[in-house]
């Protein structure tokens, strides 16, 4: 029933309440005294020096989407193991259930074994 | 169930909206933030549905870690934003192809009930019992290889990946300390014994 999500509906708005509040709350009793100095864009301090797009080196997207593909792995565990209990309780999937999500994994250990074994995961 | 039609509507409207923003804005940091956009509505119709888990998963993954992805290759890139509008014209048969086939496919899996596609309709969860639970439950019994086929496709992934960023052997001027602390000084100095030249 959609009455369940109630609570996570007034979760979501708490958590949009407190992203805006200190924002608006900032704005109303901050002082605002601007000046060309403080308006103009600066870089831990000092002036900017050359335009924030340039080429960065191609490993940081690498652990990127290593980084996404063991997290949808993770999506899959989530089901698994909400039916664990179901599956060690049941005679007949009892070790079917389980040897099914250890072949999923060791195929993504292949993965992760070539990555490594590949010097993906070490940075010098 | 007044109001969920009217939330409904509201989400689909936001949805349809930011998808159409996605395809049109000029500057690719807005149109990926639109992504973002549609994603959490997206995730809100599925909420709607009651397919909790479809839109939890749908925000982790997709918002938390794709479009992460996503922005740091658009913001951080160096491209310019003029010239990704060159050869709109040239790349417009090749892509209006591609478009055509995709909504073929979507037409084909959204309307494919209607034309009696499939043996039969999609498949009701009981009330009481948790969502999660169901889809593991038919994941686990009924498409075992289609998950198993998962995993090879996210191996697929995971080498393209490494094999496409694997350059050959990175010409860093990074030292070892390991190796450096065994290293001797006879090993890097030679001392040389020679006689003293006269001076002609």
């Amino acid at each position: 029933m959609l009455e369940n999500y109630f609570p996570v509906f007034v979760f979501i708005l708490i958590g949009i309440a407190f992203g805006i509040a200190p924002i608006v709350i900032g704005l109303l009793v901050a002082p605002h005294r601007p000046d060309s100095e403080k308006l103009s864009p600066y870089e831990c301090g000092f002036e900017a020096f050359e335009d924030a797009r340039m080429k960065f080196d191609v490993r940081y997207y690498l652990i990127a989407i290593i980084f996404i593909l063991f997290d949808l792995e993770v999506a899959f565990l989530l089901p698994w193991a909400t039916i664990f209990k179901e599956i060690v309780q049941t005679e007949s999937v009892k070790w079917f259930g389980f040897a099914e999500m250890l072949v999923f994994i060791a195929i993504l250990v292949v993965g992760y074994v070539y990555a490594w074994a590949k010097g993906a995961l070490d940075w010098e | 169930m007044e109001f969920k039609t009217f939330v409904f509507y509201f989400l689909s409207a936001i949805l349809v909206f930011a998808s159409l923003r996605v395809v049109t804005s000029r500057n690719p940091v807005h149109a990926a933030l639109y992504l973002v956009l549609a994603f959490f509505t997206a995730s809100g119709v599925w909420m709607l549905l009651q397919a909790e888990f479809l839109a939890i998963s749908l925000v982790l993954i997709y918002v938390g870690a794709v479009m992460v992805l996503f922005l740091f290759v658009v913001m951080m890139l160096d491209i310019n934003i003029d010239r990704l509008r060159e050869g709109f014209w040239s790349y417009l048969p090749l892509g209006s192809i591609i478009a055509l086939l995709m909504v073929a496919e979507m037409a084909l899996v959204l309307g494919g009930s209607y034309f009696d596609l499939f043996e039969n309709a999609v498949p009701q969860t009981g009330i009481a019992e948790s969502n999660v639970q169901a889809i593991g439950r038919l994941m686990f019994t009924e498409y075992v290889y289609p998950f198993e086929l998962a995993s090879v496709i996210l191996l697929v992934g995971i080498v393209a990946a490494v094999a496409l960023t694997q350059r050959e052997k990175r010409k860093t001027k990074a030292v070892s300390p390991s190796r450096q602390v065994f290293v001797k000084a006879k090993d890097r100095v030679r001392v040389l014994q020679m006689p003293s030249e006269p001076r002609d």
